[in-house]
């Protein structure tokens, strides 16, 4: 996956990492009472999905990338309200002047609402972020495919 | 009057300011501060605070710092005024100087100067954190306003003689204002970009020796404007020493030909930021090359995002339908992991668990493909890893149970189940090493293998 001499940063870990968090989460997820129960499949695909976003969140960049960092704080949020991560000692801009409606604006506002804490960024920052949550997604979704198909008995 | 120009400015919004301003300062003072603002709000003001935001990292600490750098820094020309070593008479009689010929204040008491200095040097002496200044447009369009009366205070003073009386000094005041807005922004802009170079090239020596890509073009924007109304080398000299301090912003040429006002440029860099984004993401999403056009790969783009989003979602699913089935096996397969490994890392706590997992010869067989992880396919993983696998290694003698389903197969069989795993994943996967994997519970091992990754 080399993305060429890019200025831009856009590394991701390799997939043992994806995988190494995943499981780690899974496990977690596993030590809570109500999920063995087969009764609540919806809920039990929910708790699924949000572990698979919030180890894809730790494996990738923790707080380092601006939309793990959001994941994060939506993930926290839910559980409880006490997770604050440190704050970072650059004040995030307001970004409203930065975007300067744009011809593609339309667009972007579509990806705002796809890439978690889009909102919070100008244009050019929201395509650097987009391009490392793609690679991270489709590290995710390779993981799950393997650990699908590990486990499902033929 | 004096009050309608104040409300007409409106640029003077600091009401502390105000107050101070009013009482220290005859009113033909205040009359030219609001008077001035007006034509360079709109060039100028604008300009700022947008590229103040429009530096990605801590460039808005060394914005607002160089603002007040140039604000308060003597520039080392002024030798006209008699003492007032502070920075902030100099301040305010660059202010004052500027808008020509308003001799008598260089005479004028120091209170005077200290009544304006204080004003206006109370809020930017200090250097505030960021945090007051990101905050506070209508700062920066001031620092910004004033910063570009410093610099052409340089042109007033050489130009217009001292000698003026108050009423005067109203339409000195309006000549100079007007004057000012009139200097059309993208008027001869192969002679004004040559100039620019001019000052650039200047500059350009103490920038390029700290260059970084995130920058603001908050200086540039000055320059430009500076330049385009001062028309002279000199004045462009000036501004390049008051303006040495700055040394991470980054310096965009003009090009030939095209508008070198700074709202043009800025939007250039921008449109150049983004187009490179535009292509780093082309070259990740598949099927987008043919695609030309920023609002269709956008809508490519956002499609790709929506598929993965999708998938993880049915993959989650189907997760969570597996799992209920295998929930009991959950720690064996965490142990046994069938995810391909890239790295070569033996951490031996691990080896040793395998060891106590697999059966000797099984593992004496996993041993000869060294460079996939197979070995252990607890290999990846890192000592946490380890470590809860070891606190769950009672849990695991079923694992031991289930694998010694393979002491049935003979040690070739293993062998061309590894490689067959092996030749499986280097076909779909080049890029990365790959191991085999071994399915515990079930014994359709070869067939197994063929779906692996």
């Amino acid at each position: 996956m080399g993305s060429g001499n890019n200025p831009i940063y856009t590394g991701v870990p390799e997939k043992d990492v994806f995988a190494l968090h995943f499981l780690q989460t899974l496990s977690n997820l596993r030590t809570q009472i109500p999920f063995s129960s087969p009764d609540k499949t919806k809920d039990r695909v929910k708790k699924i999905k949000k572990a698979a976003y919030v180890s894809m969140a730790r494996a990738a960049g923790g707080t380092n990338r601006l939309w793990s960092r959001s994941l994060l704080h939506q993930a926290a949020k839910r559980n409880n309200k006490n997770v604050r991560l440190s704050r970072r000692r650059k004040r995030v801009t307001w970004p409203r002047r930065n975007r300067r409606d744009p011809v593609e604006e339309p667009a972007a506002e579509r990806l705002r609402n796809l890439v978690p804490g889009g909102g919070a960024m100008e244009t050019s920052k929201l395509m650097e972020e987009t391009a490392h949550y793609i690679k991270c997604l489709s590290m995710q979704v390779k993981v799950m495919q393997c650990l699908v198909d590990g486990l499902s008995p033929k | 009057m004096d009050n309608e120009l104040f409300m007409n400015a409106g640029v003077l919004s600091h009401p502390s300011e105000m107050t101070s301003l009013s009482s220290s300062s005859p009113p033909a003072m205040l009359n030219w501060a609001s008077m001035e603002t007006h034509p360079l709000e709109q060039s100028i003001t604008r300009n700022v605070p947008r590229d103040c935001f429009f530096g990605e990292k801590s460039t808005e600490q060394s914005i607002f710092g160089s603002a007040l750098n140039s604000l308060v820094s003597p520039p080392p020309s002024e030798s006209n005024f008699s003492g007032g070593g502070a920075g902030e008479n100099y301040v305010t009689r660059e202010l004052v100087g500027d808008l020509g010929n308003i001799g008598d204040i260089y005479g004028a008491p120091a209170s005077f100067g200290n009544g304006f200095g204080s004003c206006y040097a109370t809020p930017m002496m200090s250097s505030p954190p960021l945090d007051a200044f990101s905050g506070d447009s209508r700062f920066a369009e001031r620092a910004a306003r004033f910063s570009c009366l410093g610099s052409r205070s340089f042109n007033g003073r050489r130009t217009n003689g001292p000698v003026a009386e108050t009423a005067s000094i109203n339409g000195e005041m309006t000549r100079v204002s007007s004057n000012s807005a009139l200097k059309p922004p993208a008027g001869e802009s192969s002679g004004e970009s040559s100039r620019k170079r001019k000052a650039k090239s200047k500059e350009h020596s103490p920038s390029t020796a700290s260059p970084s890509p995130n920058l603001s073009k908050e200086v540039e924007g000055k320059e430009d404007s500076d330049s385009k109304r001062s028309r002279k080398s000199q004045e462009n000299g000036e501004n390049t020493k008051s303006l040495d301090p700055y040394k991470d912003f980054i310096h965009v040429r003009a090009r030939r030909g095209q508008a070198t006002d700074s709202h043009s440029l800025a939007e250039r860099v921008r449109r150049e930021k983004i187009s490179e984004r535009m292509k780093l993401l082309q070259e990740l999403v598949p099927g987008c090359n043919k695609v030309t056009g920023k609002a269709l790969m956008l809508d490519e783009i956002i499609n790709y995002v929506q598929s993965l989003q999708r998938q993880v979602e049915f993959l989650s699913m189907k997760l969570s339908s597996v799992n209920t089935r295998l929930d009991f096996n959950m720690d064996a397969l965490m142990s046994k992991d069938i995810f391909p490994s890239s790295n070569n890392q033996q951490v031996p706590q691990l080896e040793s668990s395998s060891h106590i997992l697999l059966a000797d010869h099984h593992s004496h067989t996993l041993q000869l493909n060294p460079n996939d992880s197979s070995n252990n396919i607890m290999n990846p993983m890192e000592t946490s890893e380890s470590r809860s696998f070891n606190s769950q290694l009672p849990t695991l003698t079923h694992l031991t149970d289930s694998i010694s389903q393979f002491s049935t197969y003979s040690e070739d069989d293993l062998h061309s189940i590894i490689h067959m795993g092996f030749a499986q994943n280097q076909i779909r996967e080049p890029n990365q090493v790959h191991s085999t994997s071994f399915q515990g519970p079930s014994n359709q091992v070869p067939s197994h293998m063929k779906a692996e990754l």
